[in-house]
């Protein structure tokens, strides 16, 4: 802190400490707290709350059964039913009256702290969160196989010349917006769109199913996030000093050598940073699934959790819902730290 | 070399030039596609289905108020991002190059973990935290959600070009008389220009390009990525790919000039 003044004087001190304090918790811790809070309770309707409404309910149909019944003794003379017509009024304003005392009672949801917003997760969404995650990981691993040849070979094989023109080749379709690489996926893979086109043209019987069977999702996510592996594996491999690999080619080592007892190790910072961006990127995505599935194919995860806030305005729910996919991406980067030994500072360049 | 070990080489050089021409081609072809289907006058879009070379999907586009509106908001969105990240993301540079390894690692890692977060996540918890104080979804809470992961870039932008900073200067400086606010003035935010420049840039785009944040945080009002999200989900119309060549164009421009002015940066510099 000290330090933060000497350098900078008290007016600029403080600005910047000032900024950086808003920044961590209005916008980084505030917001994580309120949304954990709100996934930790719900409104419920009070015990006494739900006694009287069944008692009203009970009391309606009573009520409506004595009217009907007052309306056939209407203008009656016989005496015992004019008693009976009596003894109905009477307990026909009874049980207004007691109507009107249960529905003024303050019948306002209560707040309950409760975890059941996590617990109650149905069957359904419980398979949706563990098939999403499931995809997730295997978009990282096809994107992984994918791409460690292309960054390799951007890197250490290809003329100076050609390897701008391969990192050109590989920034245009990455800056490209993530909607519109999916949107040429949607057109590829529609009903009637280019991929069913040219396979009825070679003779299949008729055109395949591909949004709706949940393909479309999977091969548009591949499409979509397999560039975030490139770039830091590329990374790494280019501080790689080359010798290394030539050495080892020298000493008699095979290719396969090379790559899992060189290359490998020396990119484990770009392969750990790549499948987090990756793997969150999927499990996170909701473009992807948004536009792929149309409403036929069975949700991603993160539709579960839009439809809980902007569908059924249940957002508690949908705060524990978020926080679950937060947790399983917190547990991916530290899995990822530990398994390629890297700390924060590499991850995050 | 023998010439069995050279001969294998020549051939797994073979076996990768392939792979790279199909990894290329799995990169382009959807999005010649995309950008061929924008000039046939059928639609749903098709490239396959062909009914002539249109213009009209160009005159269709200019005409859409939805989407030039779209426009609009998006680059209120990018301002107003670009005015908060700024300033966030240098004081974070500013204090992280001044502290102790534990303290800055910690604050660092806090910094930086919106950029591993899921999107989503940013915009939802953005939208519940401002709602405490009944602020509800909008162009405005775009601009926060936004900026708490794009300030971060910013931040790393800065923290680079911090780290090959002579604080001897500032120092010299300092001791000849010159006032903090001097010094900060006349030596650090000069030296900072460029980064300063690439960091609004970047912050930008990302503004302009971000959709799984934004989603949750805009309301009921829309920008360009949004409305083009909700279009795409209900009926293809081929104005989605006039968008898109716009984009292309635009990216491969811009990439191009990008290479174009670093190779003769290189050039300059031969020792780089």
């Amino acid at each position: 802190m000290n330090a933060v003044y000497r350098s900078y004087g008290p007016l600029l001190g403080t600005i910047i400490l000032l900024g950086v304090a808003v920044w961590t918790l209005a916008m980084i811790i505030g917001p994580q707290v309120f949304m954990v809070e709100q996934s930790l309770w719900r409104l419920e309707q009070p015990d006494s709350a739900v006694t009287a409404g069944m008692r009203i309910e009970e009391l309606n149909n009573a009520l409506s059964l004595a009217q009907y019944d007052l309306g056939t003794l209407d203008g009656a003379t016989e005496p015992d039913k004019v008693a009976e017509r009596e003894k109905l009024a009477r307990s026909v304003s009874e049980m207004e009256q007691e109507l009107s005392t249960l529905q003024g009672q303050d019948t306002a949801p209560v707040k309950v702290y409760t975890i059941g917003n996590y617990t109650e997760m149905s069957g359904y969404h419980a398979e949706i969160f563990v098939k999403t995650i499931g995809a997730s990981l295997l978009v990282t691993l096809i994107a992984f196989a994918v791409c460690y040849p292309v960054a390799y070979a951007a890197a250490k094989l290809a003329k100076p010349q050609r390897a701008a023109l391969i990192l050109l080749g590989l920034v245009i379709p990455y800056a490209i917006n993530e909607l519109l690489r999916v949107f040429a996926w949607l057109m590829i893979l529609d009903y009637q769109g280019v991929a069913n086109s040219v396979l009825l043209w070679l003779g299949l019987p008729e055109p395949i199913r591909f949004l709706d069977s949940g393909i479309g999702v999977f091969v548009a996510m591949v499409y979509a996030y397999v560039l975030f592996m490139v770039f830091p594996i590329y990374n790494t491999i280019e501080t790689l000093d080359s010798n290394q690999i030539e050495a080892a080619r020298d000493l008699g080592a095979s290719t396969w050598k090379i790559h899992t007892r060189v290359v490998l190790p020396h990119a484990k910072p770009g392969i750990a940073v790549g499948s987090i961006m990756t793997f969150m990127l999927s499990a996170g995505s909701f473009s992807v699934p948004h536009i792929m599935t149309r409403g036929t194919a069975q949700p991603w995860f993160s539709q579960l959790i839009y439809s809980k806030f902007y569908d059924s305005f249940y957002w508690n729910q949908g705060a524990a819902y978020a926080f679950t996919l937060l947790l399983v991406c917190v547990a991916f980067i530290i899995i990822m730290m530990k398994v390629f030994k890297v700390g924060i500072r590499d991850i995050a360049k | 070399m023998s010439s069995t070990a050279s001969s294998s080489s020549s051939a797994s050089r073979v076996v990768l030039s392939v792979y790279m021409a199909l990894f290329f081609g799995y990169l382009f072809l959807p999005l010649i596609l995309m950008v061929a289907a924008g000039f046939n006058s059928y639609s749903p879009p098709s490239v396959t289905q062909w009914q002539g070379f249109s213009l009209r999907w160009f005159s269709e586009l200019a005409a859409d108020e939805r989407i030039l509106q779209g426009i609009v908001n998006s680059v209120i969105v990018a301002t107003g991002v670009i005015a908060v990240s700024l300033p966030l993301g240098l004081s974070g540079a500013l204090l992280l190059s001044r502290l102790d390894a534990r303290t800055g690692s910690l604050l660092y890692g806090v910094l930086v973990s919106p950029v591993l977060t899921p999107g989503i996540i940013l915009g939802i918890s953005t939208l519940i935290f401002w709602r405490q104080v009944d602020v509800g979804g909008g162009l405005g809470l775009t601009v926060m959600a936004q900026s708490t992961f794009i300030a971060a870039y910013c931040m790393l932008m800065f923290m680079a070009r911090l780290q090959r900073q002579d604080t001897s200067l500032e120092e010299a400086a300092l001791d000849l008389g010159a006032t903090h606010l001097q010094v900060f003035r006349r030596i650090t935010l000069p030296f900072l220009r460029p980064a300063m420049l690439s960091a609004a840039v970047i912050a930008f785009l990302q503004s302009i390009e971000n959709y799984n944040t934004t989603v949750f945080s805009i309301g009921a009002s829309h920008t360009l990525v949004t409305e083009i999200g909700s279009r795409m989900r209900f009926g293809l119309t081929p104005v989605v790919n006039i968008i898109g060549l716009l984009f292309v164009v635009t990216t491969v421009v811009v990439a191009v000039l990008y290479v174009l002015l670093r190779q003769r940066e290189r050039a300059r510099t031969p020792a780089g």
